[in-house]
């Protein structure tokens, strides 16, 4: 029987790889380290290539036991780690890296069933460690986004570990099915079950701001944003992008105007920059928030990561007729 | 002849019906008119045109340059303009790879073994805007009754031209002009001249310059009327005698004439920058004219800080007497050599305190202003710099006056950069690189170094010609080598791209040319019986906050008379002003500030100036080295 599943359009260029299908096309830079572009419906949802995140906004329990500056190490991860490789798989089999002269070979008429592109970065920490990101893209336009950190003794512990995605403009609304309101991994039993919309991006006012709009336990998250960076785009329909669980395993994620980094940098809210841009965190490890007290106690121990151990985790970002 | 798409898909079609380049002289109706500059032969076409854009060639108005076509649904757009500035198409920057990168899949025609020429490629490219640009013109009165021409500055990358429905032209070559005899399709009253830009053809793969992709009609459009007795070529050879005395002056005038030449003369005068006859001469005025050798005693010579020009006025007279036309040609007299492997202006080594040079404007992108020509000119002097090269493309007409006013050397780039084609994630790697060797790539080379050198021939401003930028080497670029030398023995050609491939150094450039080459290497390359000169064509990458360390290039001057200078990469940042969406004010945007992906971003920020013109605190430093070399 011949086969119905549709099949992905291939572009070996000479310096990204190229994913096309109906209402999607996808670049992934081998020079860049990442997904370069991911447009739906001719909208583009990336200002710059995803990067592992280790990072979160100290809180103020953290300030207080100095945590962050035990774990110093991993903010400059979080903003330094270098992508060492890059690998490529059509249809589950390795490929040599297309890249000239290799895809001297490929035409402009080339479809796979499944790619997969996977980026390995090396851990701006002492020692290093790896972590790869791989994306298995469909012909839906759907990607599997699998992310593994390797543990590596003598690391302090993780604030956190995931998957940051940085939208060129400010989402208006995201829509998502998990918990209410802001959660940890110590603090959720007051979530309750249920879907959510929540209007503009908003920032948990905490008088100094820090790590804030965690949502755990997550099903699935819809971004709406109605406007792009293209000057030639004058539309202004709403339009989504939905994250989802892989198989059972729901994820923890947020969705700020600001990047970690942004938000350790103000001492008040209104030291933040304009909101410009939508920070899609996923996050696969996430440390709790303590509470014993401000001045010294730790959080409890199940709620620690620790760098030492492999940690995993699987999402998908949903193609375009999801 | 009809206008075929299929050439946008063949790198052996690139002029139609185009007249053959020539010098870019004005020439007038009278004496008045010279003076004046208010030349009644010229009428300008810039201003409102009518407007169609398409996202692909199949999208686009068929047949909209018919009389008869219904064109109410057409909007407005200003030429000369970036049709993506005007709100239609994106904005995109990219540096080496291909615009299409990651959406389509393309390999230059006829390399790795074709032989299908690619059919479709361009033609029906996704990714192929096109805009449909038409207008309306009745003939002022100083041009009716004449043969009349229309000039286009620049139109980015493919242009095909009809008038009152009749098929024209077809032209490629983004910054080169392109000429086109309407003569005989002009109508009394109303004309309608009608053009389909289109963003991409083969020159796509000749045109990967480092800068943002726009497309359309970006430099100004004029239509000439053409005297009975017409100066079509002049090429002016000021020499110097070898003992820097005596001015030696060459004339060739090719004339062209729509009546009988008995009786009629050519007047030719040379004055002095007092306006003091030095000479004058009066042949026959007809066909292939030749004035050799004619002296110039105590010959005041052309330099950067003497920049003394003589004015040349050629007057053509009927046989009745009367003036037809008169052109004036400043002439500045000066000696390049090579000798003993330095390079020498009036007998002196020379020394280049160089830019490159984009031509820019944040607010209007490559449409720039006489103004921002004026206002870099006067940035020019007031920081020692004494060179520039047109990276990587021939600049606006009064660019190359402006630098032969104010004594700035120029290296004189051809539109040619396929850098995309050649070296890729960083190695070498010219598996499909054109134009290589390949003979269906030479032709339109050729045709590029030739338009350069005729167009801008007669400026003594310029001392080198330079074959393109990283185009790597081959048969292709020697033979762009090889026009130059048998066209031009008055100045020198430059090509870096031949150090990566070294097969071709005998046959390419007179000149040791690198790019971003350490000090180190380039005292390792002096100290070992060096048979070229030595120039940095791009040194000191000017992005961001840089420039340190200059002494350890200038210090070489001190060193090593072969070492000789070098352009600083480069001039002004690339960037466009735009209405933030957050704040409302006035943003400088970059590369991935549109959407436009594949981009390398920031990467065009490199300039001495920032992108609005205000200079970078480094610029100081600049003025310090070169000015310690500015004699």
């Amino acid at each position: 029987m011949a086969s119905t599943t549709t099949e992905l359009r291939v572009i070996y260029g000479d310096g990204t790889l190229g994913l096309a299908g109906e209402h999607f096309q996808y670049i992934f830079s081998y020079e860049r380290g990442g997904l370069e572009s991911l447009k739906q419906f001719g909208k583009e949802w990336l200002y710059r290539t995803p990067k592992p995140a280790f990072w979160r906004a100290t809180t103020d329990n953290d300030r207080g036991n100095h945590f962050s500056e035990t774990s110093a190490m991993w903010l400059g991860a979080d903003l330094f780690s270098p992508c060492r490789s890059v690998a490529v798989a059509v249809n589950g089999q390795p490929i040599t890296l297309p890249i000239a002269p290799e895809n001297n070979r490929y035409s402009d008429n080339e479809t796979a069933q499944t790619v997969t592109v996977t980026y390995t970065y090396a851990t701006a920490t002492v020692p290093a460690t790896m972590v790869t990101v791989a994306y298995t893209v469909d012909g839906t336009g759907t990607i599997a986004v699998t992310t593994h950190y390797t543990g590596q003794p003598g690391l302090p512990e993780l604030p956190a570990f995931g998957l940051r995605l940085i939208a060129p403009t400010v989402a208006t609304e995201f829509t998502y099915q998990g918990l209410s309101g802001e959660t940890y991994p110590d603090r959720m039993a007051g979530g309750r079950p249920g879907t959510y919309q929540v209007t503009g991006l908003p920032v948990t006012p905490y008088m100094v701001p820090q790590e804030n709009g965690m949502h755990m336990a997550t099903h699935w998250v819809k971004i709406t944003r109605e406007t792009t960076l293209n000057n030639a785009d004058p539309d202004r329909d709403p339009f989504q992008l939905t994250v989802r669980q892989h198989g059972d395993q729901p994820f923890a994620f947020s969705c700020l105007p600001y990047t970690a980094a942004e938000l350790e940098n103000a001492t008040h809210i209104e030291e933040l920059p304009l909101a410009r841009r939508t920070v899609l965190t996923l996050f696969g490890a996430v440390r709790g928030v303590g509470g014993i007290d401000s001045w010294g106690a730790d959080v409890e121990d199940a709620y620690h990561v620790s760098a030492e151990t492999d940690h995993d985790f699987t999402v998908e970002i949903a193609g375009p007729t999801a | 002849m009809q206008a075929e798409l299929k050439w946008l898909d063949d790198p052996q079609t690139f002029r139609v019906n185009q007249l053959p380049a020539h010098s870019d002289h004005h020439y007038y109706a009278t004496d008045a008119d010279a003076k004046s500059g208010d030349n009644q032969l010229e009428q300008s076409l810039d201003g409102t045109w009518q407007f169609a854009f398409a996202a692909t060639p199949q999208d686009r108005p068929q047949g909209f340059y018919r009389p008869d076509f219904d064109r109410s649904g057409f909007d407005t757009i200003q030429v000369p303009g970036h049709i993506e500035l005007a709100g239609y198409g994106q904005l995109h920057y990219t540096n080496t790879l291909y615009p299409w990168e990651g959406k389509q899949y393309r390999r230059p025609a006829y390399t790795l073994g074709d032989q299908t020429g690619m059919p479709g490629m361009f033609s029906q490219g996704a990714d192929n805007t096109v805009g449909a640009y038409v207008r309306t013109f009745t003939l002022a009165p100083g041009l009716r009754h004449h043969t009349v021409t229309v000039q286009f500055d620049g139109v980015e990358e493919a242009m095909y031209l009809w008038l009152n429905g009749h098929f024209v032209g077809y032209a490629e070559d983004s910054f080169t002009r392109s000429e086109f005899d309407l003569t005989p399709y002009l109508q009394d009253g109303e004309n309608l001249i009608a053009v389909e830009v289109f963003k991409r053809s083969t020159a796509a793969f000749l045109e990967d310059q480092d800068f943002f992709r726009f497309s359309g009609i970006f430099r100004s459009v004029r239509l000439l009327a053409q005297p009975a007795i017409h100066l079509a070529d002049l090429t002016v050879r000021a020499n110097v005698t070898p003992d820097l005395q005596t001015g030696d002056l060459n004339l060739r005038l090719r004339l062209q004439s729509l009546q009988a030449t008995t009786g009629a003369q050519a007047q030719v005068t040379l004055a002095d920058a007092a306006g003091q006859t030095i000479l004058t001469q009066t042949v026959g005025a007809k066909g292939d004219l030749r004035l050799s050798h004619l002296p110039v005693p105590q010959v005041h010579l052309w330099a950067h800080h003497t920049p003394y020009l003589y004015r040349l006025t050629i007057r053509l007279l009927d046989a009745q007497g009367t003036v037809v036309e008169v052109v004036p040609v400043a002439v500045g007299f000066r000696r390049v050599e090579l000798k003993d492997k330095v390079m020498l202006l009036n007998g002196k080594r020379l020394i280049l305190n160089g830019v490159n040079r984009h031509e820019w404007d944040a607010r209007s992108g490559r449409v720039i202003s006489l103004a921002d020509m004026q206002a870099d000119i006067a940035i020019f002097k007031d920081h020692h710099i004494n060179a520039v090269r047109t990276c990587h493309y021939p600049d606006q007409d009064a660019w190359y006056d402006l630098c032969d006013q104010n004594g700035i050397y120029m290296m004189a780039e051809n539109n040619l950069e396929t850098h995309g084609t050649w070296q890729k994630m960083g190695a070498v790697e010219p598996s499909d690189n054109v134009p290589g060797s390949l003979p269906q790539w030479r032709e339109v080379v050729l045709d590029r170094a030739r338009s350069n050198y005729e167009t801008f021939k007669n400026h003594p401003a310029i001392l080198f010609w330079s074959l393109g930028n990283e185009s790597y080497a081959g048969d292709n670029l020697a033979a762009m080598n090889q026009f130059y030398k048998e066209h031009d023995d008055t100045r020198l050609t430059h090509y870096e791209g031949v150090c990566r491939n070294r097969v071709y150094q005998d046959r390419i450039s007179d000149m040791e040319s690198m790019m971003y080459d350490p000090p180190m290497a380039i005292r390792d390359y002096l100290e070992h019986d060096p048979q070229k000169p030595f120039i940095n064509c791009e040194y000191m990458h000017d992005m961001g906050n840089s420039l340190g360390g200059m002494n350890s290039y200038t210090d070489l001057l001190d060193e090593f008379p072969m070492y000789q200078g070098g352009f600083i990469w480069d001039y002004i940042d690339q960037a466009l002003w735009v209405t933030d969406e957050v704040t409302g004010k006035p943003v400088l945007r970059y590369g991935g500030d549109f959407d436009d992906r594949h981009s390398d971003y920031e990467f065009s920020g490199d300039g001495l100036l920032f992108a609005d013109r205000t200079p970078k605190p480094a610029l100081q430093e600049v003025s310090h080295y070169y000015g310690k070399y500015d004699d």
